[in-house]
This record gives structure tokens, sequence and C-alpha cells, in this order.
């Protein structure tokens, strides 16, 4: 279990993915953990990481807290509503929309283009660092060249209603939904994509607690499994981070991406009834 | 955007940012400790208890391990939320009114999804 969680934190920092899609599949394919067990272990390792990461990016001042706080009125009612629905629906039916989530990630891995999100931490090239405006959503971020460029967020309601989305599936799957909120945010809502990708880190562990209370009332935490698997996935992150510039990224992502697509397919085939070897 | 605004306000920001990253960062060292801390009783027992355990249930009787590693999920999840709480007070003594009210109702959607939970 522990090294689920450091194949998971390691891989997913590496290649920019939640553990979440790893860790799911990997505990009920190679140990027939029960798929809502795997689900509320996944979102116990999401708040982990997401709190990790999240406190970074708000240190350096690249996450907007009002943003963040602002979209997660929408992504707790949806995380909710994915947590009730996650016991309404035939498990069949949750391997078969992981297995879609799986294929739409090993998709978007390989075909990604945006420039890489910067590293969290660290404050400009001058020791700048990111601000955000009181009673707005607006800002400022460092870019790259150290300098503060200003941005004002747009289209809010496109960006609640994709981050609602992003919170059924966060509830329904154990997944982070940062798939669904960075673009949301950096193509709907014009914010930068550093800023986009830095504020969903920041909101992704107040989306997963909102479902892993629901999951936790009805008794789908196995807290000897969640354990090692949260211990492991930070420290997995952790060296992931630090071997990210001794690995070349785009083999890593297709390798990854046709990992992620055979497991996509045995996870339809198993909602299927069909179990491979 | 006035680029006045850069100077002060981030300045205040970046206290506030910083209080932020603390109470993530203890919160996250409480809840993986816990965590860690019954993994090793269990360890030390030399039975490892795979229970799955109800929120409304943490006061039943059950191994040493597995509480401390149930309060560990309890007291990571609940650190997402204290970081809601403490900006409700930072925007308060900001009166930015408007987030004040936003932080307040994510607080009740996270309090109505945790009280479900226990009740």
């Amino acid at each position: 279990m522990l090294g689920i969680g450091v194949g998971a934190g390691f891989l997913g920092a590496l290649v920019g993915i939640g553990g979440g899609v790893l860790v799911v599949p990997s505990l009920v394919l190679a140990f027939g953990v029960p798929m809502r067990v795997a689900i509320a272990t996944s979102l116990v390792a999401v708040v982990a990481t997401s709190t990790a990461a999240g406190s970074v990016y708000v240190g350096s001042g690249t996450a907007n807290m009002r943003l963040g706080m602002t979209l997660e009125i929408a992504t707790t009612l949806g995380g909710i509503s994915g947590g009730i629905l996650a016991a309404r629906v035939p498990t069949g039916w949750l391997s078969g929309a992981f297995g879609a989530l799986l294929a739409l990630t090993a998709v978007l891995l390989v075909s990604r283009r945006e420039p890489e999100p910067a590293p969290p931490g660290g404050e400009g090239a001058r020791g700048r660092r990111g601000w955000e405006s009181p009673g707005r959503l607006a800002g400022g971020y460092v870019s790259a060249r150290g300098q503060v460029v200003p941005y004002v967020a747009a289209r809010t309601p496109l960006g609640m209603l994709v981050s609602f989305a992003a919170g059924i599936a966060s509830g329904l799957l154990g997944v982070g939904g940062g798939f669904l909120k960075v673009p949301a945010m950096a193509l709907g809502m014009r914010v930068p994509f550093k800023v986009a990708a830095a504020t969903s880190n920041f909101m992704i562990g107040v989306t997963a607690i909102s479902s892993l209370f629901i999951y936790f009332a009805r008794g789908d935490v196995v807290p000897a499994l969640a354990a090692p698997v949260a211990i492991g996935i930070g420290g997995g992150a952790l060296a992931g981070t630090a071997a990210s510039h001794r690995i070349h990224p785009v083999v890593l992502r297709w390798v990854l991406g046709a990992v992620l697509a055979f497991v996509a397919v045995e996870m339809v085939l198993r909602a299927a009834g069909v179990t491979l070897g | 955007m006035p680029q006045g605004m850069a100077g002060p306000g981030a300045e205040r920001t970046g206290r506030d940012d910083r209080l932020v990253e603390r109470t993530l960062q203890v919160g996250l060292a409480i809840g993986l400790g816990l965590m860690l801390a019954g993994l090793l009783v269990d360890a030390g027992s030399g039975a490892l208890d795979a229970r799955p355990v109800r929120l409304g249930a943490l006061g039943a009787s059950m191994p040493l391990g597995t509480r401390l590693a149930a309060l560990g999920v309890l007291a990571l999840g609940l650190t997402p939320a204290s970081r809601v709480v403490l900006l409700v007070m930072l925007w308060g003594r900001e009166r930015d009114w408007r987030f004040v009210a936003v932080a307040g109702v994510v607080l009740a959607v996270l309090a109505a999804a945790l009280f479900a939970g226990v009740g």
C-alpha cells in the first residue's frame, strides 16, 4: 500500500497529474479493494497531496484564495452530490466512468502543449511575490521573467458551472478534478495558467473533504489502507518533484499515457463483467 | 490594475498567506503523524486491523492503532476546513465582507457534510 502511494505520488509529480487517477485503479485491479473503499482511500491521499502543494502555492502568493474560495462553493456542493451519488450507482458504472476518466487523462497527457506550470515555491526573480485584490477576483502573479503581471478573472458563472462538475467528478471517482478546474479558470475565466494551476491545487483539499466526510460516514474509509497510501503519496510526490529535471517528460508522458489507456480498457471491461488474465 | 495595489496589498496578503501556509502544514503534520503512529502501533501488535471505521463511531471500541489512524484521517480532513475558518477571520479583519460571506457559505456546506456524517 505504501508502494502504491509512493508510485502514484512520484509519477503524478513527474507528469503533472493528480495521484487519485493512479491510486484507484491500482487498489482495485492489483489488490481487489472494493471500488468505493478505493475511492475513499484515494480521497484521503488527494487531501494530503493538495494540502501539501496548496500550502506551498499559498506561501509563494501564486494561488488566488478569493478566486479559489468562490469556486469552492460550487465544488463542495458538487463533491457532496458526487459522494451521495456514488452510493446509489452500481459499482460497474463507477468502474466504467473511471475507465472513461483514465482514457481522457491519457489523451490529455500525450497531447499537452501548454507550458508546464512553474514549480511551486520560490518568489520572483527579484524577490517579488504574487498578490490578490481585496473585494474582487483579481490579483497579480510573478512571471517567469520576474515581473508582476496583473489579471482580472472573468465569466465567474462559467467557472462555477465547471467547478460544480469537477466537484461531482471528485466525489464520485476520488480524484482532485484539476483536469476540469484548471482549463475552466485558464481558458474560461481568463486567469493566467500558472495562477489557475496553483489555485486548483489550493481548492482540491476543500473539494475532496466535502465528499470524504460522506464516505467516512458510510463506513467506506479503512484507516489501515488510507494511512500508508496517504503517507506514501506525500513522499513519492517529493521524490518525483526532485527527480523531474532528470527525466524527459515527453517520453514519460507517452509511456504513462499508454499505461493509463491500457488500465482504462481494463476498467471498462471490468464494468462490463469481463476480466483480463 | 493599479500598480499601487501591489505595494501595501502584497505586504498584507503576504503575511496572511504565510499564516494559511503554516495552518495547512501543521494540520498535515498532525494528520499524517497520527496515521503513522497508528500504523506503528498496529505493526507492533503484530496484527494489521483492516476494518472500515465510520465517522460517527470513532468513540466505539477498536484497537488503538486503528483509532489513531482514523483520528489521523479526521485531522487531515479538518485541515482544509480550518483554513476556511482562518480566512473568514482574516478577511473579516480586512472588512472584506463579500468574501467573508463567500467563505461562510463554504464553511456551512462543509459543516453540513460533516454533521450529516456524524449524525
